[in-house]
């Protein structure tokens, strides 16, 4: 049974029996928040730049409701830039040609249903968040490269590239970077892309430039040497004013035939600006944006990699993404997860040779993603800071502290009875509540914890693996 | 014991009469020219610098005041390797207003990437490369061209200088304005290398070190040795650089006389060259510097004995010196051997052996004594052990390889075969007599 489409030209809207599109055209004011109430968002597309800005302004948005929003342009040929053929979910000649996508588009809103959306700890983290989850609502799995001319760095991955201003478009690389170290991507070599080193940009000019002022500015003239005589020098020395002949300016012999009284033997290049005479020219990329005349080994040379997600990469598209290793290893009072691994290692060693007791504890935020959420990326950090204040305030200033994950945090207690840790355990826990609960009023954080007493005759990774995964007491 | 008895008794029969009769060559040749005449002229020679200190001192402050820029060409094949240590030695000089340019001339080694590195990193103003080789001729031409300096100094790859062997050649020009070239004293590097390297060490201070401050002084030298050689600018662009060798050396050193110009030797101007360590490398190098003299003193340059064509008294005398004392003494030599054997076969052995002392005696005088005129240069007890020897290395070795190189050239001029030049250019050489 075919549903009937209706347009409202005056709201700018489409409808298609119970779904309301929101059709945008360059002759009507954006306001990107409006299309939140919509089932999706019809672009006009005769209007490239036009098309390129909402998209990219929708894409880049951080509200789910509006970044994972179905696009379809309708008309024109902006459906054929690459860079946003990889953005939207359809095209459309006419509105009529919703029926077309329906199902389509109704797939990619149910699956966004799936989602459990936390807020991440750091805008790298968010973007990749938001990758994955865009790659789940509409059920990609690998992300290729795409070359585009509109691109600064000549290679780019639309959705990532969405974020960043034109000028800082290389981080992007970097963006997919962590996420492959995270093990989310698996990697392959793609192609290899030069940028300049001044501004990042890969639009280049090579060029070959004089070796000391660095003119492109040459002529190249041919040696000649006349073998009669050994007299060898450029071409324009041996010709003359009256003819196309060529003779010797040192025996004044006319050259007859290549190979038997001349030859060739090499070119020479002067340059235009300096007058220096040379061989070899040096090699020079000009940067088009910036202008910066870059030598080219000095270029940043960036492999470009095609990503496939990974099984860890699926399940993160779902239940998000929070945090980059970097994130929580910048904050003041905690030390890298690995150095602390390798202190638990030293102390596992020093208790083989006394009677000592030493612990482990193991904190977990429950609801880490509807506790990031809550907050801003920057509050987010503010707040991490408070929380390792707070626990610093209850433990000796020789305990160490880390994180494993954004929702795990580990503290190393040495020296120190079991059950007394258990009660300072305890203590944090209860502060931490507190802070909680004084910085947001709506909202309770649901801990874990749980100590163990390290065992001497067990691997320091083995036991820190079982601390990890243990089941924890609320 | 008898034999040495019968020898003295010989010695003392002879008598001053007998002793000329059979030793001629030896009195009237050897001695009066490289022992008499060589001692007279060092002795004016050093009276002549003591008297021109003031001069000298006057032109090295014209020199330093004038700070004139000096181009350094270095042609060469297959000389990548050497380069590094001649750069250095060349930035050791006291005299920094310098250019260098290298002409490759179609090495197949790994030059191209060494003389291209030097350039890169300022070492050297200029490095040219001749995909094709043409010979070393093409190669200085090359390099000549795209000079800026007033005085250009070629050298060989394979030679290092002492420090202030620049200024030291270079000087002439300012003492005397009507000096075109200079040559540098060039001496052996690796003279402990081996018997031949020794031999040579020995051989050049003689013919170079001290022959040629003779020879400069007495206005005939006439060899600006390719491995150090300075001259004007100007002068090099009237005679319009180098002409094809081998032998190019000697060529352009007359050139520069025809046209009127002096050419002077700077003995303080020290270079130091690795010369062929074993006597058939060493055979192989003379024979190609001997065959020279017949190609250019005999052919190219026989003109300087014609009186209609521009002549001049002290082109002559270096000619006629030249040739007298190395071809026609040459063949003398032979006759003396000769005479030797049909007159006198019966005292054939002492003859022999009164030679053999007489050249040894005098070379020991000439060795010690010259020492005091010749730049220093490591210990003179190392040499002395085999100073013997050199009366069988200048009077055999040499003599049979010169003869060797005369004949080849006379009879089939085979400079022109010589495969140190491109065949392509040694044709047309001698096609057209050059």
């Amino acid at each position: 049974m075919s549903r009937a489409i209706t347009i409202d030209n005056s709201k700018g809207t489409v409808h298609f029996g119970e779904l309301v599109y929101l059709y945008l055209s360059p002759n009507r004011s954006v306001v990107l928040e409006r299309s939140m109430d919509y089932a999706g968002i019809i672009v006009d597309g005769k209007n490239h730049h036009f098309a390129r800005m909402v998209i990219q302004r929708i894409r880049g948005n951080f509200k789910p409701e509006i970044y994972l929003k179905p696009i379809l342009i309708l008309n024109g040929t902006a459906h054929r830039e690459p860079f946003l053929r990889t953005l939207i979910d359809g095209t459309l000649f006419s509105f009529e040609q919703i029926t077309l996508v329906h199902d389509h588009l109704g797939s990619i809103r149910q699956r966004i249903k799936d989602l459990n959306l936390i807020h991440s700890l750091s805008v790298e983290a968010q973007i990749i968040t938001k990758l994955l989850a865009f790659m789940y609502t509409r059920e990609v799995k690998e992300l290729e490269p795409i070359s585009y001319v509109y691109s600064n760095t000549n290679y780019t991955f639309p959705f990532v590239a969405c974020h960043y201003p034109f000028d800082d478009e290389h981080t992007i690389f970097e963006v997919m970077k962590i996420a492959q170290e995270e093990g989310l991507f698996n990697s392959e070599f793609f192609d290899r892309t030069y940028s300049c080193s001044n501004c990042h940009s890969s639009h280049l000019n090579y060029r070959e430039v004089c070796p000391k002022c660095q003119s492109p500015n040459a002529i190249s003239e041919d040696l000649i040497h006349h073998f009669p005589c050994a007299y060898v020098g450029p071409i324009s020395d041996f010709t003359n004013q009256l003819d196309d002949q060529l003779d010797c300016p040192k025996c004044s012999r006319r050259l007859r035939h290549i190979g038997v009284d001349y030859d060739k033997p090499s070119i020479l290049h002067t340059c235009q600006k300096c007058t220096n005479t040379f061989q070899d020219f040096n090699v020079y990329a000009k940067c088009i944006s910036c202008l910066y005349e870059n030598p080219v080994e000095l270029l940043i040379a960036t492999d470009i990699l095609r990503y496939t997600l990974t099984k860890k990469g699926e399940y993160a598209a779902i239940n998000g993404f929070s945090s980059t290793p970097k994130d929580i290893e910048q904050i003041i009072g905690t030390v890298k997860y690995d150095t602390f691994k390798t202190m638990v290692k030293y102390e596992i060693e020093r208790l083989k040779q006394t009677d000592g007791s030493s612990n482990i504890v193991v904190i977990k935020i429950v609801n880490a993603g509807d506790f990031y959420s809550k907050v801003s990326h920057d509050a987010q950090k503010v707040l991490l800071k408070e929380i390792v204040s707070e626990i610093r305030s209850s433990i000796r200033s020789s305990d160490m502290i880390t994180f494993h994950s954004s929702s795990t945090i580990l503290i190393a207690m040495n020296e120190i009875p079991k059950r007394i840790s258990e009660r300072i355990t305890a203590e944090i826990l209860q502060l931490l509540r507190t802070l909680i609960e004084n910085n947001f009023k709506d909202f309770t954080i649901q801990l874990e914890s749980n100590v163990s007493q390290l065992n001497y005759q067990l691997s320091a990774d083995l036991q820190m693996d079982m601390v990890i995964n243990a089941e924890v007491n609320e | 014991m008898n034999s040495i008895d019968e020898f003295i008794n010989y010695i003392q029969a002879m008598g001053w009469g007998k002793f000329i009769r059979i030793f001629w060559f030896f009195v009237f040749f050897e001695l009066f020219r490289y022992l008499f005449v060589d001692v007279i002229m060092l002795l004016s020679h050093r009276m002549k610098l003591r008297l021109t200190r003031t001069k000298r001192a006057e032109a090295l402050e014209r020199f330093r005041f004038e700070a004139p820029l000096i181009s350094i060409i270095i042609p060469g094949k297959n000389e990548g390797k050497h380069l590094y240590k001649l750069i250095r030695s060349l930035n050791e000089q006291t005299y920094k207003k310098i250019e260098i340019i290298v002409v490759d001339d179609g090495s197949d080694d790994d030059t191209p990437t060494i003389g291209r590195d030097l350039e890169k990193n300022g070492l050297i103003d200029l490095f040219l490369r001749n995909e094709i080789r043409g010979g070393k001729a093409s190669a200085a031409n090359l390099a000549l061209r795209f000079t800026k300096g007033k005085y250009i100094i070629h050298l060989d790859a394979d030679c290092s200088y002492d420090r202030d062997a620049i200024v030291e050649i270079i000087l002439p020009f300012y003492l005397d304005e009507n000096v075109g070239g200079v040559g540098g004293n060039v001496m052996i590097k690796n003279y402990k290398e081996s018997l031949a390297t020794t031999l040579q060490a020995i051989e050049y201070f003689d013919t170079i070190s001290i022959g040629r401050v003779v020879s400069s002084h007495l206005g005939i030298y006439r060899i600006i040795s390719g491995a150090f050689g300075a001259f004007r600018a100007d002068v090099l662009e009237k005679i319009q650089g180098w002409d094809i060798g081998p032998g190019l050396d000697g060529d352009i050193s007359v050139k520069i006389r025809k046209i009127g110009f002096g050419i002077k030797f700077a003995q303080n101007a020290v270079c130091l060259t690795n010369g062929p360590n074993t006597f058939r490398k060493l055979a192989k190098q003379r024979i190609r510097w001997d065959k020279s003299l017949i190609r250019f003193r005999l052919r190219k340059h026989k003109n300087v004995f014609y009186p209609n064509q521009g002549f001049s008294l002290a082109n002559f005398i270096s000619f006629t010196e030249n040739i007298t004392y190395n071809l026609i003494l040459n063949v003398k030599w032979y006759i003396y051997f000769f005479q030797m054997i049909v007159f006198y076969s019966s005292q054939l052995e002492y003859i022999i052996l009164i030679n053999f002392f007489l050249y040894t005696f005098t070379n020991y005088f000439k060795f010690i004594f010259f020492s005091l005129f010749r730049p220093k240069s490591g210990s003179l007890v190392y040499y002395l052990p085999y100073i013997p020897l050199m009366v069988i290395y200048f009077g055999y070795y040499l003599r049979i390889i010169r003869t060797t190189a005369y004949l080849k050239e006379i009879l089939f001029k085979a400079s022109y075969n010589d495969p140190w030049n491109p065949p392509k250019t040694s044709r047309h050489a001698k096609e057209l007599g050059l």
